[in-house]
């Protein structure tokens, strides 16, 4: 900003800059020192000159002030043009900071002073005019340096001097008054009427050199004088002695023009210059030199002689061809009047009242530009030259005052003495950075209305000084005019105008850099004095220091340089809405990355669900823009050259902006940024940049235990409690309740895995990029135990898909096991860890809510323009809308539970698993297990399920059945079980390596169509661990084995019967019955005694059996009826039965249940008699089917050989047979009647005397007794009790 | 001569964009500052300065000059699209001062005028011109304010997609060849 304040032309500029060898702590301190002198009071000026110097003297009473300036640096000897057009713009004194010790003399510091000037200044320049080298006296080496010798052009300063700021400002009133005086005397070559000449013979004269005066003077050349067409190497010695001659303070005069006639006089005026001049005959017009008079005067600070001479210009320029020099002028009167007012309301600290109807800087504002659209409107210059630049040099500097006006105003809140001290002081006065660093709108719109200056107009004023002449000018005051549009802009709030001149003030730069370093010796060299001197101010300042510092030292790695170019960079993006920072650089080393990620591990994981919700948000900003301003980015990252930052900014591009990239642009973005990464890697950097590939898990998934491998928790009381299998078979689904809230809310189920068996976890990973995704490796992020697992490495996810991996791993202790997510590395990247919380119900409850918050607002702007920038929305809008999440995120856990045993099945004697059986036929499967662990097994339990256990359950649990139907499901379930483990105790201990064999009875039953051997086992008693407290859980494997079976029905059992034998037609019965149960007759001795049980039996099946029923009865042979049933037919076995007869006591029990079930509830509605009917019917046949067994057997007839053509079926069958169940029979009451022994029998015989009076039995053939008429007979009743208790009887008789 | 048209949504995203040529000639009204421009560097950077600062455009109208300028339409859209995005800087300032609707010159940079027209939803149309058309820019925006609210209309069509109808495109279109 230094360069372009308002009142630049007023300044003396001054450079300061070191002399030999100065620590350079020391030289800011000095030239602090001196730099704390901005004005200079023109009555401490010492006059003491007599001649043509003393013209721009002050007068002795007079009030006003020089000002001074200090730039860092000369202007480039390019501007030598502008000398007389503008001394302002060069630096009219020198000081030179030299530190005197004893191994550094003052004469020493001279000559080097001189040569560095000479370095600096080339002989022949105008200026400077004035120059002084101070040499400080260190505090070490006081006394010791010689101060005592005076050498002219050098002023020694002993480190006991008390007051050296006093000191220091009589020197530098001393410098002015030299520079004042050369003023004087360079004016008085241009007045003489050949210095006119020369100030009119080109757009931007110069003033011929002294040597060459007389000579153009004589030869009437009045070419342009080009300091660069001079002969050096000739003159050198002759110019050298007279600048140091003229520059000197000592020196007399060396000039051989004598002394003007014109004396120094208060009152000059102008008619008597116009006198002179026409007496001297000139052709040219005055109007350039009045100009030259008016600068002067404003640089002596009598600021009445400018504006004097400024009118007298300006009058000559209204008609004239000037307009650059014109426009100067308007420069030059504007910056009288804010000194006039500056020095007319210093100190009084009021406003200047603004009720007049224009602004009191309106008039300076019109003058501006009018200037600037003279300058603007000036004619090209016929032959390319320097002037192009100047003049665009001039043009932007008139603009950027302009702006200054205004902005000063402004950021002063108004017109008044405080605008004007930033306007001649902008770098006394930090109050513009104080008022606008409240950067909010309502801020800056306060300002805009307390001062009257808005925004858009300051806005609209400085874009006039860009445009394409901005190439017209040089690197450096390119960077300056850039600077200082993005710094106002910046003040201003307009951050997008802002970036948009900060991209090419980078451009600039990238272009000096890279310029600069292919011919980095050459250009070096002029940068010296610079790198020492180069300032930096507060805001912005940083760029013309960096561009200097990146061109000039590029052998040293100066990473602040880079590192500001990339700020500016990623300041400039932000705006546009790329954040370039999004993928962040990895500081943390190995050890502490651990910690980091346990400490915030609830904010990732908060991140990582947010991350989620973001799909659902909405871009911002101008895709194209984007695009360009990122490629650009990476190409000045690439220029610096700082591979980690193209990384960077390729990555955080891809990153965020990925949706809205083209194909190519990712495929690009993700190619430069592995060449970034791979020459950091052969550099041998660390890994520096984060995971930045959004979140790439979607899902961490244990994946099931193999079930012969899966443990299974079991009390460890189940161990001591008898083995209670009835219960469980029978009690099915137990539970009563439809909903049961209890069982879903309960622990959730645990994920048990063996110590030291493999576990296998399936990673489901996302690329939601056009390329192919490459991940250095994927490991899991465990607490807990330990666990091993081998990290994933080397992994390529196919573009735009879900990819799932599998991890194995090996817990190694038993304990718990917790798996937080995933450690991901990218290529030469950081690893990050990504956690995965299971959700619980409230978490995805509060996550869906987080997403329709996130939805609803996608289509509403409640924040538009730069606020809606997804960083800043954020934070303000969602943060207060969007619940968060409290509660510790819950991870995938598993239980490890000790090594377990591991069996298997080695052989069975089934070929693939199926068994085929008739009804009721019984069969064994005979399984060979082996132990294929190291561990014993101690514990081993079978259990089975078939496919008729499920619906003989659910028919139980429905409890719609009646109490018979119930006992008989029951008992199906229990005594007829289809599969079953008789000799249970054979085997207890399994060693490692050893082989059982298992017999399991398997028994066909009709409906079952496959089951299942269950065999549990288990390690229960392990000696080594003692010491831990018993545990109350232990773990079983269950091996399964199923089984198929298919159950032939063949035989079926038809209406029973019980008839009493008394009735019997047994001539009927031999007919039907082909094996008949007559020869069982004989046996029957009584026939009342007796029932005959009777049965059809059907044969479906295609092949003959033959049926046994076979009686078991106490008291009786056993007994048994055979009948081959062939094919398709139906025989009757008839087997004669002893009746019985069941207690009362018996009778009376209730059917029993065979569970414990307990809500077993009478559904009949029975009466107590018809209960009790069915109790006895029950109880009855329970009796009759324990006496009464039925069983089959194959019959092979060699003809069925012809039919079979299983052979092997025919083998096995030699002596197939089975049990006949006639549990599905019915008693009736009837049969009850038959079978049950009456209470009372009477027997009616009729007896008829015989002859010999001995009584005799009456003839029965028949079933006819036959008697003789007339005959008496007796009835012989007999009567007998087969119950066991007496009872008395009446018994009457009747005949007919 | 061109005309620029941008729609924006409040997010700064273009949701439609036009480029109008129109057949009127444009008035010579560069400065001789703009004219003989130096070909001052041949780096990447250079090209990128070249083009920002409006030089690309000015060479190309006065004297086309080798290859030493980088230049093309891409490059200068991307350079007219800075443009109008540095100029919802003003635009915004403005329209939280102003109720008016029709911003009329709101901005000027480099030879582009820039005339705005905010809709009640926060939607800003942007035009860059070179021109001073003012009764003209009027109904311009005006007829682009109607048929953009017809476009809203559609259920489906959210404030952030951009549009792609092909009717408000060719209306647009018509709309601007008879006011431009």
């Amino acid at each position: 900003m230094n360069s372009h304040a308002f009142a630049a032309l007023a300044h003396i500029p001054i450079l300061v800059f070191p002399v030999g060898p100065i620590p350079r702590a020391a030289f800011e301190k000095y030239a602090a020192e001196i730099r704390t002198f901005d004005s200079i009071r023109l009555g401490d000026i010492p006059a003491g000159m007599k001649d043509e110097r003393a013209r721009f003297m002050p007068n002795p009473l007079s009030s006003g002030y020089l000002y001074l300036s200090y730039p860092s640096h000369p202007p480039p000897p390019r501007h030598m043009s502008l000398s007389l057009f503008r001394p302002s713009h060069f630096t009219l004194g020198i000081i030179g900071v030299a530190a005197c010790s004893s191994s550094y003399s003052l004469a020493s510091a001279l000559e080097q002073f001189e040569n560095t000037v000479l370095d600096i200044f080339p002989e022949g320049s105008t200026f400077p005019l004035a120059k002084v080298c101070l040499a400080f006296e260190d505090e070490e080496s006081a006394g010791s340096t010689g101060l005592g010798d005076t050498l002219p052009g050098i002023v020694s300063i002993p480190s006991v001097m008390g007051n050296k700021k006093l000191y220091i400002g009589t020197l530098l009133a001393d410098l002015c008054s030299h520079i004042l005086a050369e003023l004087g005397r360079v004016y008085h070559v241009l007045e003489s009427p050949i210095g006119n000449e020369y100030l009119n013979s080109a757009l931007f004269p110069t003033l011929p050199s002294p040597s060459e005066m007389p000579l153009s003077l004589s030869s009437g050349n009045l070419g342009y004088p080009s300091y660069s067409s001079q002969p050096e190497l000739e003159s050198s010695g002759l110019a050298m002695s007279g600048i140091q001659i003229k520059r000197s303070s000592t020196a007399g005069p060396g000039i051989s023009h004598t002394a003007s006639l014109i004396q120094r006089q208060t009152i000059l005026g102008p008619p008597a210059v116009r006198k002179r001049i026409s007496a001297v005959g000139a052709v040219s017009s005055h109007g350039r030199l009045y100009k030259v008079l008016g600068d002067f005067f404003l640089l002596a600070g009598r600021t009445e002689d400018a504006s004097l001479w400024y009118a007298e210009a300006i009058v000559l320029f209204k008609t004239g061809q000037d307009p650059v020099w014109h426009g100067s002028v308007l420069e030059g009167m504007a910056t009288v009047f804010v000194l006039d007012a500056w020095s007319a309301g210093q100190g009084l600290q009021s406003s200047v009242s603004n009720n007049g109807i224009k602004e009191p800087w309106a008039d300076i504002y019109d003058q501006l530009s009018q200037a600037i659209a003279l300058y603007h409107k000036a004619p090209a210059p016929s032959e390319p030259s320097q002037d192009h630049s100047l003049l665009a040099l001039t043009y932007c500097t008139a603009v950027m005052r302009q702006t200054s006006l205004l902005f000063c105003t402004w950021s002063t809140k108004g017109w008044g003495a405080l605008a004007f001290a930033s306007m001649l002081q902008p770098a006394s006065t930090s109050y513009t950075q104080k008022t606008t660093s409240d950067n909010s709108w309502t801020n800056l719109e306060r300002i805009s209305i307390v001062s009257g200056v808005s925004r858009s107009q300051i806005a609209n004023t400085v874009s006039q000084a860009h445009g394409p002449w901005l190439l017209h000018l040089g690197p450096h005051e390119r960077l300056n005019i850039l600077q200082s549009m993005a710094t106002i802009y910046s003040s201003l709030g307009y951050k997008r105008k802002e970036a948009f001149i900060l991209r090419e003030v980078i451009s600039c730069i990238m272009d000096l850099i890279v310029c600069g370093r292919e011919e980095n010796d050459l250009s070096r060299k002029s940068d010296v004095g610079s790198a020492n001197t180069g300032n930096r101010s507060e805001n912005g300042d940083e760029v013309s220091a960096v561009g200097k510092g990146a061109v000039g030292v590029r052998q040293n790695e100066i990473l602040e340089g880079n590192q500001s170019i990339l700020k500016l960079l990623v300041r400039a993006c932000k705006v546009l809405g790329v954040d370039l920072e999004a993928v962040g650089v990895a500081t943390a080393t190995d050890g502490n990355s651990s910690e980091a990620g346990g400490r915030d591990s609830n904010g990732f994981a908060v991140e990582d669900l947010e991350g989620l919700a973001d799909a659902a948000r909405e871009s911002f900003g101008w895709p194209e823009l984007q695009v360009g301003v990122i490629r650009e980015a990476i190409a000045v990252a690439e220029a610096l050259p700082d591979p980690l930052a193209v990384a960077r900014i390729s990555l955080s591009a891809l990153r965020t902006m990925h949706s809205v990239l083209a194909s190519s642009d990712q495929y690009h973005l993700y190619q430069t940024a592995g060449r970034a990464l791979a020459a950091m890697r052969r550099r041998g950097d660390a890994p520096a940049v984060e995971y930045w590939a959004g979140n790439p898990i979607m899902s961490l998934a244990l994946l099931p235990l193999a079930l012969h491998r899966l443990p299974i928790e079991n009390p460890f009381s189940i161990l001591t409690a008898k083995s209670s299998a009835t219960n469980s078979l029978l009690s099915g689904i137990i539970d009563p309740f439809l909903y049961n809230p209890r069982k879903s809310s309960g622990p959730q189920s645990k994920n048990l895995i063996v110590q030291d068996e493999p576990i296998e976890l399936t990673i489901t990973l996302r690329n939601p990029y056009v390329f192919d995704l490459e991940i250095q490796s994927i490991s899991l992020s465990t607490t807990g135990v330990e666990f091993e697992s081998s990290p994933v490495s080397a992994l390529v996810i196919p573009p735009n898909t879900l990819y799932s991996i599998t991890i194995i791993g090996t817990a190694k202790t038993r304990g718990t096991l917790v798996f937080r997510g995933c450690i991901v590395q990218a290529p030469w990247g950081a690893p990050r860890e990504f956690l995965l919380p299971v959700p619980t119900d409230a978490d995805q409850n509060l996550f869906a809510r987080r997403q329709s918050a996130v939805r609803c607002e996608s289509g509403r702007t409640k924040y538009w323009g730069l606020d809606s920038l997804p960083w800043e929305k954020d934070g303000r809008r969602l943060s207060t809308l969007l619940p968060s999440l409290k509660n510790p995120p819950q991870f995938l856990q598993c239980v490890v539970v000790p090594e377990q045993p591991l069996l298997r099945i080695r052989w069975t004697s089934l070929t693939h698993g199926a068994v085929m059986l008739y009804n009721g036929e019984e069969s064994t499967i005979r399984l060979t297990l082996e132990n294929i662990s190291a561990l014993p097994i101690d514990f081993i339990r079978l259990s089975f399920e078939d496919s008729t256990i499920g619906p003989a359950q659910e028919a139980l649990s429905e409890g719609e059945l009646s109490v018979f139907e119930t006992y008989e499901t029951e008992y199906d379930l229990l005594h007829r079980k289809a599969f079953s483990w008789r000799n249970e105790k054979e085997i207890t201990n399994i060693l490692p390596n050893q082989k059982v064999v298992l017999s399991v009875t398997c028994v066909g039953k009709v409906g079952c169509a496959h089951g299942t051997v269950h065999i549990s086992y288990s390690q229960v008693n392990r000696d080594h661990e003692e010491q831990v407290p018993v545990p109350e859980v232990f773990y079983t494997r269950q091996l399964s084995y199923p089984v198929t079976v298919t159950v032939y029905h063949m035989l079926e059992c038809h209406d029973m019967r019980l008839m009493p034998m008394i009735d019997v037609d047994y001539d009927d019965i031999s007919r039907r019955a082909s094996n008949s149960a007559i020869h069982h007759l004989p046996e029957v001795d009584n026939l009342k005694e007796w029932c005959l049980f009777a049965i059809d039996v059907r044969n479906t099946y295609g092949l003959p059996f033959e049926v046994t029923f076979e009686r078991e009865q106490a008291g009786t042979e056993s007994a048994a009826v055979s009948s081959t049933v062939p094919p398709g037919s139906m025989s009757r076995i008839m087997l004669p039965v002893k009746k019985f007869r069941l207690s009362d006591d018996q009778i009376s029990q209730p059917i029993p249940t065979l569970s414990d079930r307990q809500f077993v509830v009478g559904k009949s509605k029975l009466s107590i008699e018809e209960e009790q009917a069915q109790r006895e019917l029950f109880w009855y046949r329970e009796e009759l089917l324990k006496i009464v067994s039925a069983r089959w057997k194959e019959v092979i007839y060699s003809s069925l050989i012809i039919f079979v053509a299983d052979i092997h079926w025919f083998r096995r069958t030699g002596d197939r047979h089975g049990d006949l169940s006639l549990r599905q029979q019915r008693l009736t009451l009837p049969m009850l009647k038959a079978l049950r022994t009456d209470v009372v029998q009477i027997d009616l015989t009729l007896i008829v005397d015989n002859p010999d009076g001995s009584p005799q039995e009456l003839d029965y053939s028949g079933g006819k007794y036959i008697a003789s008429p007339n005959e008496m007979l007796y009835l012989r009743v007999e009567v007998a009790n087969s119950s066991c208790s007496p009872f008395l009887k009446n018994l009457s008789h009747s005949a007919r | 001569m061109s005309h620029h048209l941008f729609l924006l949504s409040p997010s700064d995203t273009p949701i439609y964009n036009l480029t109008h040529y129109s057949t009127k000639l444009p008035q010579p009204t560069s400065s001789s500052l703009s004219s003989n421009l130096p070909t001052w560097s041949t780096s990447a950077f250079a090209g990128t300065l070249t083009a920002l600062s409006g030089a690309s455009s000015a060479t190309q109208s006065h004297h086309v000059q080798g290859g030493a300028v980088r230049m093309g339409g891409g490059q200068d859209r991307h350079v007219i699209q800075m443009i109008a995005n540095a100029s919802l800087d003003v635009i915004e300032d403005v329209m939280r001062k102003e109720s008016a609707m029709y911003l009329k010159s709101v901005d000027k940079f480099n030879e582009w005028t820039v005339s705005a027209f905010v809709t009640p939803g926060n939607m800003k149309f942007i035009l860059l011109h070179e021109t001073k058309n003012d009764d003209g820019i009027r109904s311009f925006f005006h007829d682009v304010w109607e048929l953009y609210l017809k476009t809203m209309l559609n259920p489906f069509h959210t404030a952030h997609s951009p549009i792609r109808s092909i009717v408000f495109d060719t209306r647009v279109r018509a709309s601007a060849k008879k006011y431009l």
